[in-house]
């Protein structure tokens, strides 16, 4: 029989203001993710917020529903030793499902290998948090959150009152 | 005497309620599964049509796991009878089992147009793993495969069938394909990009007749030419497995009744999958969703409530997805609201298409259509299932998405629609992952 481990409470938080757009952290997912530096291939997305004055990323809350691995039809996510759901490149067969199935976009799908990818958290040292210049993403023992709610919020409020959001 | 769990159905609904009542209960019980089939996941038979995956990679629960979970199986029996009075399922070969509850999650079955020689050699339904093993063996480079049906099922195995290069055929009675998952827009972007990859689509065409044909198939129709084919697939939808139930007490509509816990007219027999009807997260109407998700969730709310949680399902969300030659559609809850507010966005050459359903400053439902190459179409199909699911009140956001219902994610992200969903679960604490079940009880 199984015994069940304590799962590790650490994620990346999100300190939206202190982005400076850099693109560090999707560079560095990129490659430990996919061996190249190639910002569309990482599971962390920096946004831009008020026309690009502004900008924060977006990645995977490691949610407790884990909404990707209870949709998988073959158990191909699961909970890594980080906490993190995580592919298993060679039980996942491209279905897509966990893509209509996470409601906060952050799957991904490889249409060159045919499989879903998302941030696992590099297993445990997570390549955008080290990659970071400014900690505006950094690992630690909190709980997940709604990082950008007030900021995108806020900021996105003030251009929505000029010209109804467009960038 | 420990409870006795019967599950009638080794389908996605009947693996996930077992796998649960292992993780929730706090004494063993007894588990008796009932199944047709070995339990495979119908979702990834096109892989294993496409040869991506051998066959061993369908199989769901295989003995080792079954015996693991200690579940007693009846596989390769079929359930003819239930007796609600005497709490027993009869078998077809005339065993009774006694139960304490019971789940029906029967599935469906696919359903042939009663065309004259539907039923003949060389014509297959792909459904069960039965079919599919009858359909792999037929395509070969340059088969010439015709599928009557242009709804999902079909869609699910298009790439297969294409990338085992074969020549592709679909007729389709209804005006337009996919009739019941996108609307006519996104349906005929989908309809070019098709015919751009070489497949063949006829619609408004009604099969009369399937005829031997030499070694082949011939098709006739109510008008155009005839087709010749060497291979026939009939995807004309499916129908529900109930007819064991026709007068055992329990209460069918469409489906079986249930209410927010699952259970049927009878409190100790609930349903789950295709076979019920319950409640629809969005419209707050009965509804028989079809699909894998509900199915997954039914199976792990049923299996929560027999194991003693006394858990309430909030209903299901309607969500499809199909891919056809890296070109991904995808629609949300109440996509087809004739009373919503729509607004949509349109890029032919994309093509792209993105058409948001509102109810007030809430998004009910939205088609979602793009290239799989673009990365924010897999993005934007997450983040619209979340405004759908979460109900999220958009405030000014609204306004946004109206103006620009191509850029989703500000709106996602300033409505709060992360913080919103990041509470939700299904059973009311985190899930466990695969490997984890069962665990010591």
């Amino acid at each position: 029989m199984a015994t069940l481990t304590q799962i590790p409470t650490r994620v990346l938080k999100i300190t939206p203001t202190r982005c400076t757009g850099c693109l560090r952290c999707e560079l560095a997912c990129s490659y430990v993710q996919t061996g190249e530096f190639q910002p569309a291939k990482s599971v962390i997305r920096v946004s831009p917020f008020e026309g690009h004055t502004s900008y924060a990323p977006y990645t995977c809350t490691q949610c407790a529903e884990g909404w990707c691995m209870t949709a998988c039809p073959v158990g191909a996510i699961t909970i890594n030793a980080a906490g993190a759901k995580d592919v298993l490149d060679d039980k996942c067969v491209g279905c897509k499902l966990c893509t209509i199935a996470c409601p906060y976009g952050t799957m991904f799908y490889d249409t060159s290998t045919r499989k879903a990818f998302k941030c696992n958290l590099c297993g445990g040292d997570p390549a955008c948090a080290d990659a970071c210049p400014t900690a505006a993403i950094t690992y630690e023992d909190v709980a997940t959150s709604d990082w950008l709610a007030d900021f995108a919020a806020e900021r996105g409020q003030r251009l929505l009152t000029i010209n109804g959001g467009g960038r | 005497m420990p409870a006795r769990h019967l599950i009638v159905g080794g389908g996605t609904a009947g693996i996930n309620a077992i796998r649960t009542v292992r993780e929730e209960e706090s004494a063993k019980s007894e588990i008796v599964l009932v199944s047709a089939e070995r339990p495979y996941s119908r979702m990834v038979l096109p892989y294993y049509l496409d040869r991506s995956i051998a066959e061993s990679h369908v199989f769901t629960a295989t003995a080792a796991v079954l015996a693991q979970w200690e579940v007693k199986t009846h596989l390769g029996r079929r359930a003819t009878n239930l007796d609600i009075k005497s709490n027993t399922c009869t078998l077809d070969d005339g065993t009774k089992v006694e139960y304490d509850d019971c789940m029906i999650a029967t599935g469906s079955s696919a359903a042939r147009a009663p065309v004259p020689g539907a039923d003949g050699k060389g014509v297959h339904s792909f459904w069960t793993l039965d079919e599919a093993r009858g359909v792999i063996a037929q395509v070969q480079p340059g088969t010439h495969v015709v599928m009557v049906g242009a709804g999902f099922i079909s869609f699910t195995i298009l790439n297969s069938i294409l990338s085992l290069g074969a020549k592709l055929t679909i007729v389709e009675i209804a005006p337009r394909i996919l009739p019941r998952m996108v609307d006519d827009a996104a349906a005929g972007l989908v309809q070019g990009w098709l015919e751009k990859h070489g497949v063949t689509v006829r619609t408004n065409t009604a099969v009369t007749a399937i005829e031997d044909a030499k070694g082949r198939k011939r098709l006739r129709f109510k008008s155009g030419g005839d087709l010749v084919a060497d291979v026939v697939i009939m995807a004309t939808g499916i129908r529900t497995n109930l007819e064991w139930l026709k007068d055992s007490g329990i209460a069918i509509k469409r489906g079986v009744v249930v209410d927010d816990h699952l259970r049927s007219n009878v409190p100790n027999v609930y349903a789950a999958g295709d076979v019920a009807e319950g409640k629809d997260l969005i419209t707050g109407e009965a509804a028989v969703h079809a699909i894998e998700p509900t199915a997954q969730e039914h199976g792990r709310i049923v299996g929560a409530n027999m194991a003693g949680k006394a858990v309430r399902y909030r209903g299901s969300l309607l969500a499809n997805i199909v891919e056809v030659c890296h070109l991904d559609a995808a629609s949300f809850g109440a996509w087809e609201d004739g009373k919503a507010q729509a607004v949509s966005g349109l890029r032919p050459d994309r093509p792209a298409y993105r058409k948001l359903l509102f109810r007030g400053d809430r998004l009910t439902g939205a088609i979602i259509l793009g290239p799989s190459s673009d990365i924010w179409t897999t993005n934007d199909v997450g983040m619209l299932k979340g405004l759908v699911q979460s109900g999220v009140s958009l405030g000014p956001w609204k306004a946004h998405l109206e103006r620009h219902p191509f850029d989703i994610k500000p709106a996602y992200i300033a409505a709060r629609t992360t913080g919103t969903l990041l509470p939700e679960t299904v059973l009311g604490r985190p899930s466990k992952a695969p490997g984890d079940s069962p665990v010591a009880v």
